[in-house]
């Protein structure tokens, strides 16, 4: 912090007069900024690793040590391929990003939950050439299809920019315990059963859901409720940022209102914005909640805390006996478009995929689907586990092409700049659904209609 | 105090600066030389310092200026919008709350840290034992050595539901009014609010410490013959006489509160909802995670005009008081 | 001030309050980290079985050693050009008195109340252009330059205050400029110099935004940047949290606790002066 100022004296117009100067020169100067995207580095697709050595960089963000993990045995395989992992929160990663991969030594493989204007401004590797030659049209079509970009910046389809190490599912873990004292014996099958377990529990005493808002995470809760009323493609369009799609469609706000419903009627906890993930994971690890909306990653410390007292289970549908919907995602990563190891980096993205040592290592590290060719064995779970749960949810979603990705992505800022905040109203009933739906389109416009 | 400004501002310049040996118009000449020298030589010396100054900071802000007025990622093209970034900053709901925080902020960060440290350094002035009086001011001052960033999440694990402010409320039988004080609406810019007089006060209080050394001792004797209790000593005597140094301590917690973005950070990110948003968090948020330099650099020129706007008159009033 | 004999208990009264209240964050702190790290931590209590390990763990987990190396590599490259830019330019304003020296310190002075938001974005894009980026030296010129304001404003206040009488003893010795600056200004700037020294030393070591926009690699931030590795998106463990922080905080309070006698007079004694 400074400090220290002393009194005026005059010649304070002398430095007006400067000011004013420079100001002028400044404006009249060239506007900043370069036209032309950065090239992608020339390289001939080769599957072949080179045997020279060789050093990869990726920027990752803190709290995921499945890339520790897997570059660790990759260079075990291959031992003249070492790697150099950059860690930083994920708030700093996003926000530095287009940054990182606009420098002069980018790092090979960056953790991107979001394209962004990357694509537009060239920063990222077009993977398409990679797909070819690699025969990835073997892989599910609708896994890929979120890490697909067209040249106008929209997601879904057009060509390839990102792969994901491990694929998520979201749903709900249920603490069995709490739930046989209130007489709940098997999870919810349908979106009114789930309301009437959390009123018996409410009535109980009982906790309903652990949520917590301090950090967004809430927004699982908020985002599955609208999965069950939306119109799947629509959402996925609003998501993919298509021109003319909205978020402020019927489904969303009947979604909304929903949670809007249980904030009203104390489901959640009282000081929910002051929960961290870190706090709402370690308080239902402690018994405390009888559901709890969250991913697969969490499924082997939810596992070691409660034992064999926790349940996962896909969030029901509102009508009885309809398909799921999920939230699931990649866990998103781009190679810079200026990487000097191209090949080398698809090249450990391909094996994260199809070597059974890599995708046991994501399924044991962060419980999620190794993703690549549904043909291939899946690695081995424990029998009864959260993870095999984790696994089976994944491929029923795959199975009832129920996939949706998560909303926070939508846009590089509306998760920090207006979901956030607005949801940490929303449950705490100090907006009605509707008010958050619009807001949040509102944002959305602001950032993507340039 | 008054007297040395006063003195410095007569001080005689080099052309006058007589020599005892040499007689009058060589005398005129040789200091003339001397004076040219001296100035070139003066200019030479500030040349390190004005060449960092101005081009990592004044030219860095005229660069922020022109960047105000397009509409530019960062990294593709820019496209010219003239004043519509700061027309946004000023029509934004969002955003204007944030400015309207930053000016509340300024009662937690400037009125209690200069108030209480007022109270303080009197207090410390009037003790006998002097190594309770270094220590009080030396732990005193702590907050300041600490990085502002440590202190956010200290305080908000303090603030926590389960932390030591609710313990000790519970303490002192106010068990009643526990919260998680950073997730309440309505609490938690207070909550910031006086992380930042944590933060400030020790400041205020070792920098009134002095300049209450400076009153002379012979006021408060004549006042106390003349029956005056605590009051009236500390209004006609105490207060006026540290009349400087409290104009620079509020200039600076100013800035301070105008300009925080450290705690908020780390402590509250803002929230809930925007209940703690501030324009640093706002301009860093806009400006790297939304990539939109254009409106984020038109929202720190205004922060900037801001904190001219509020301290200059404070600095005029000093100076008027002066004379 | 002559105090009676309440107002002097009152007063020693207060003052512990006041010295309570500013160690209760610290000590708070202190109990957190103690406690164990995979769990959410109760209060202000001494835990039953202290996890002194938390603070080996909080060292690696943020890489705390590798941390000060960096921290320390940018306040080399801070603290002693800044001293010499400072002194220079103060020398210039306070004993030569230049012409416009009160128009140049004005202009230094604006820059005070320029808060850095407004211009982290254009010192990134700077940065970029002059290849510093992501090095150390991207922090170390744009803190040097911040630093001028009040370091040209602190030495000027320390050179206005020496007598005339000496300079001119020195000219009529027959003694050069630098000869005078060199064997009587300098030593007689000590006491400026290292408070000046000691402040910047802690701006910089305390240095949060700056080093987060401007270099991309958390390992070659300062100190206060390391917090964020206990901060992943899914995973804060507050006992490690607080622990990580309390070894960051060490290095500056125990030097301020060794030089503070120095410290806290020259600082008030700057600011007493202009």
């Amino acid at each position: 912090m400074n400090t220290r100022i002393p009194r005026r004296r005059r010649g304070a117009s002398l430095a007006l007069i400067a000011i004013a100067g420079l100001t002028g020169a400044a404006l009249t100067g060239c506007a900043p900024g370069s036209a032309a995207p950065t090239a992608q580095n020339d390289v001939e697709v080769s599957t072949e690793l080179t045997s020279d050595p060789v050093q990869l960089t990726i920027a990752d963000e803190t709290g995921f040590p499945v890339t520790d993990k897997l570059t660790e045995e990759f260079t075990k395989q291959h031992p003249n391929v070492t790697f150099t992992i950059n860690r930083d929160t994920f708030q700093n990663l996003t926000a530095n990003a287009p940054k990182l991969l606009a420098s002069s030594t980018p790092p090979d493989l960056i953790r991107l939950p979001t394209l962004g204007d990357t694509v537009r401004d060239g920063l990222v590797a077009n993977l398409d050439p990679y797909f070819d030659a690699y025969g990835w049209d073997a892989w599910p079509a609708s896994q890929l299809a979120p890490l697909r970009m067209t040249d106008e910046g929209v997601r879904g389809s057009g060509s390839l920019y990102q792969l994901g190490l491990g694929y998520s599912i979201t749903g709900i873990y249920m603490n069995t315990t709490l739930a046989d004292q209130l007489g709940i014996d098997a999870p919810p099958q349908t979106l009114a059963e789930l309301e009437e377990d959390m009123a018996k529990a409410k009535a109980a005493g009982v906790l309903p859901i652990m949520a917590g808002d301090k950090d967004g995470v809430v927004n699982f809760v908020v985002q599955a409720a609208m999965n069950q009323y939306v119109d799947k493609d629509q959402f996925l369009s609003w998501m993919f940022n298509e021109p003319g799609a909205r978020y402020d469609e019927s489904g969303n706000v009947e979604g909304a209102e929903l949670v809007r419903k249980w904030a009203d009627a104390g489901y959640f906890p009282s000081d929910i914005n002051a929960i961290d993930y870190f706090t709402f994971t370690s308080r239902f690890s402690a018994g405390e909640g009888l559901f709890t909306f969250n991913g697969n990653w969490e499924a082997a410390n939810y596992q070691k805390a409660l034992g064999s007292n926790v349940e996962f289970f896909l969030v029901p549908p509102a009508e009885a006996g309809a398909d799921h919907v999920a939230m699931g995602a990649a866990n998103s990563f781009s190679v810079a478009a200026k990487s000097p190891h191209l090949n080398e980096i698809v090249y450990f993205l391909n094996w994260v995929h199809t070597d059974p040592t890599a995708r046991q290592i994501i399924v044991d590290v962060t419980g999620a689907s190794p993703g690549g060719d549904p043909a291939q064995e899946l690695p081995s779970v424990e029998a009864g586990s959260l993870i095999e749960n984790a696994l089976k949810m994944s491929a029923q979603i795959g199975a009832e092409n129920g996939q949706v990705d998560f909303m926070a992505n939508t846009t590089a800022g509306i998760y920090a700049g207006s979901i956030i905040p607005e949801s940490q109203l929303l449950v705490t009933s100090q907006i009605t659904g509707k008010e958050f739906v619009d807001r949040v389109q509102k944002f959305y416009e602001s950032e993507v209609g340039e | 105090m008054t007297d040395r400004a006063v003195a410095v501002a007569a001080a005689p310049r080099p052309d006058d600066a007589p020599s005892a040996t040499a007689t009058a118009p060589v005398r005129r000449a040789a200091a003339r030389a001397a004076a040219r020298r001296a100035t070139l030589a003066g200019w030479v010396l500030l040349l390190p310092a004005l060449a960092f100054y101005i081009g990592f900071v004044v030219w860095p802000l005229f660069q922020g200026v022109q960047y105000s007025f397009y509409d530019w990622n960062g990294i593709g093209v820019a496209r010219w919008v003239g004043v519509e970034n700061y027309l946004t900053v000023f029509t934004d709901p969002d955003l204007l709350g944030a400015i309207r925080n930053a000016f509340i902020l300024i009662a937690f960060f400037t009125f209690i840290p200069v108030g209480l440290g007022l109270v303080l350094a009197t207090l410390i002035r009037g003790i006998r034992y002097k190594a309770f009086a270094a220590t009080a001011q030396t732990v005193l001052f702590l907050p300041q050595i600490i990085p502002l960033a440590a202190a956010g999440i200290a305080w908000s694990w303090m603030y926590a539901q389960t932390g030591a402010v609710n313990q000790i409320l519970g303490w002192v039988g106010l068990g009643w009014i526990t919260r998680p004080w950073l997730a309440d609406y309505g609490t938690a810019l207070p909550a910031v609010g006086l992380i930042g007089s944590w933060v400030l006060t020790g400041l205020c209080t070792v920098l009134l410490l002095t300049g209450l050394g400076k009153i002379d001792v012979s006021l408060y004797e004549a006042i106390r013959l003349d029956g005056a209790g605590w009051w009236r000593e500390f209004f006609t005597i105490t207060l006026p006489g540290l009349r400087q140094e409290i104009a620079v301590l509020v200039t600076v917690t100013v800035i301070a509160a105008l300009s925080s973005f450290d705690i908020i950070y780390t402590s509250t990110q803002g929230g809930p909802g925007r209940a703690t948003l501030v324009p640093g968090l706002s301009i860093f948020r806009i400006g790297f995670t939304q990539s939109d330099v254009g409106l984020a650099s038109a929202f720190g020129i205004v922060l900037m005009v801001l904190v001219l706007i509020v301290v200059l008159p404070i600095q005029r009033l000093s100076r008027a008081s002066d004379s | 001030m002559i105090a009676s004999r309440t107002e002097r208990v009152l007063g020693i009264l207060l003052l512990s309050v006041a010295a309570i209240v500013t160690l209760l964050p610290l000590i708070s702190m202190f109990s957190a980290a103690l406690q164990p790290a995979d769990q959410n931590p109760t209060g202000l209590t001494w835990p039953t079985d202290p996890q002194w390990g938390n603070f080996a763990t909080a060292f690696e987990t943020g890489h705390v050693w590798q941390l000060m190396g960096s921290s320390l590599v940018i306040v080399l490259g801070v603290v002693p050009l800044s001293l010499v830019a400072a002194t220079l330019a103060g020398f210039a304003l306070g004993s030569l008195q230049v012409r416009f020296g009160r128009g140049i310190l004005v202009f230094f002075v604006l820059g005070l109340t320029i808060p850095f938001e407004a211009l982290i974005i254009p010192l990134y894009y700077q940065a970029q252009s002059m290849g510093t980026v992501n090095t150390p030296w991207a922090v170390i010129f744009p803190l040097i330059g911040l630093y001028m304001p009040f370091g040209v404003f602190w030495m000027r206040a320390h050179f206005i205050n020496v007598p005339r009488e000496l300079s001119e003893a020195a000219r009529v010795d027959g003694a050069s400029l630098w000869r005078e600056f060199r064997s009587i200004q300098l030593p007689l700037a000590a006491p400026a110099l290292s408070a000046l020294a000691i402040l910047l030393f802690i701006w910089t070591w305390n240095q949060f935004l700056l080093p987060v926009v401007l270099i991309a690699d958390p390992l070659q931030r300062t100190v206060a940047g390391a917090l964020t590795f206990f901060q992943g998106q899914y995973s804060l463990s507050i006992p490690l949290l607080n622990a990580g922080a309390l070894i960051i905080i060490t290095p500056a309070v125990l030097l301020f606790l060794v030089f503070q006698r120095q410290f806290i007079r020259a600082l008030v004694q700057g600011a007493v002066k202009g």
